[in-house]
């Protein structure tokens, strides 16, 4: 019996490759209402994101991310909000808190990827930069770009495993031999 | 020689940016990124000057440079990727020795 769910991980790519087709912005909030949904510890909820279409804003943010490859329509930055971390008494670097920024990316990819957009994560960039194109409040962290847009047909190669990769050899039963 | 102007503004303000936030970025990242972002930057630099560098520039450009090595193959084939990316400086160097009329021949 398919599986729509396993087929969708199996099947997702990172999309470097994008057209210039405008992304539709029912298809943005249909993304970062699948990243509502996403685990998060505590459900703190910690994390803010910020999504842009405007193409200068986006051109900008390019010329601060130099992990930026593809020219995107729309990006999600997932931001962690430090203040509100510190009012859990959390730090703002704590590592629960990049572990929810990825539950949150990983959510939104496969989200884009079941509605025919394309998507890519960027890590990348200037903190700072970013901090000031975004206009991010004090506190705010940008950690990660969703970079989203109809796929191109003709995508780079893609980027291959110095070896072959299977759950095998990624997991171990029980305890490491 | 005369030189042309081959960037506008824009352009080289993107490519200061890039260069300037690469230089950060790089401090995080993994050593392999270091030759990407640089000839990530050396790309954007042709496509900017494509058009308006001299004829033999021109070739330069649309020639070797856009046979870059691709950056995956830096993983699959590190020797095969320093051939490459020799062959490319061979290029550069060739061209900068007619360009600038250096070097006896």
């Amino acid at each position: 019996m398919s599986n729509a769910v396993l087929e969708a991980i199996r099947t997702r790519r990172m999309v470097r490759a994008l057209t210039d087709a405008p992304v539709p912005r029912e298809q943005v909030e249909q993304i970062l209402e699948s990243a509502r949904w996403a685990p998060s510890a505590g459900n703190r909820r910690l994390h803010r994101f910020v999504a842009i279409q405007d193409p200068v804003t986006l051109r900008l943010l390019r010329m601060v991310s130099p992990g930026m490859f593809q020219r995107p329509r729309a990006v999600i930055a997932i931001c962690i909000d430090g203040q509100r971390a510190r009012s859990f008494g959390m730090s703002p670097t704590a590592r629960g808190l990049y572990v929810d920024v990825g539950t949150a990316a990983q959510t939104m990819l496969l989200a884009a990827h079941s509605i025919g957009l394309g998507a890519g994560v960027v890590t990348s960039f200037s903190r700072a930069a970013v901090s000031v194109v975004l206009n991010l409040p004090t506190g705010f962290s940008p950690e990660m770009f969703i970079c989203l847009g109809f796929p191109a047909a003709r995508q780079p190669p893609a980027i291959r495993p110095r070896t072959p990769v299977t759950w095998q050899i990624l997991s171990h039963w029980e305890r490491f031999p | 020689m005369e030189s042309t102007m081959v960037l506008t503004e824009d352009e080289a303000l993107e490519l200061l940016a890039f260069l300037v936030t690469a230089a950060r970025t790089q401090l995080d990242e993994a050593a392999e990124y270091g030759p990407l972002r640089l000839l990530t930057a050396a790309g954007r630099l042709a496509d900017f000057m494509t058009g308006r560098a001299s004829p033999a520039t021109q070739q330069l450009l649309t020639g070797p440079l856009r046979a870059l090595p691709d950056a995956a193959l830096r993983s699959v084939d590190p020797a095969k990727y320093s051939t490459e990316l020799d062959a490319v400086c061979e290029a550069v160097g060739e061209h900068l020795v007619n360009h600038f009329g250096g070097g006896a021949r």
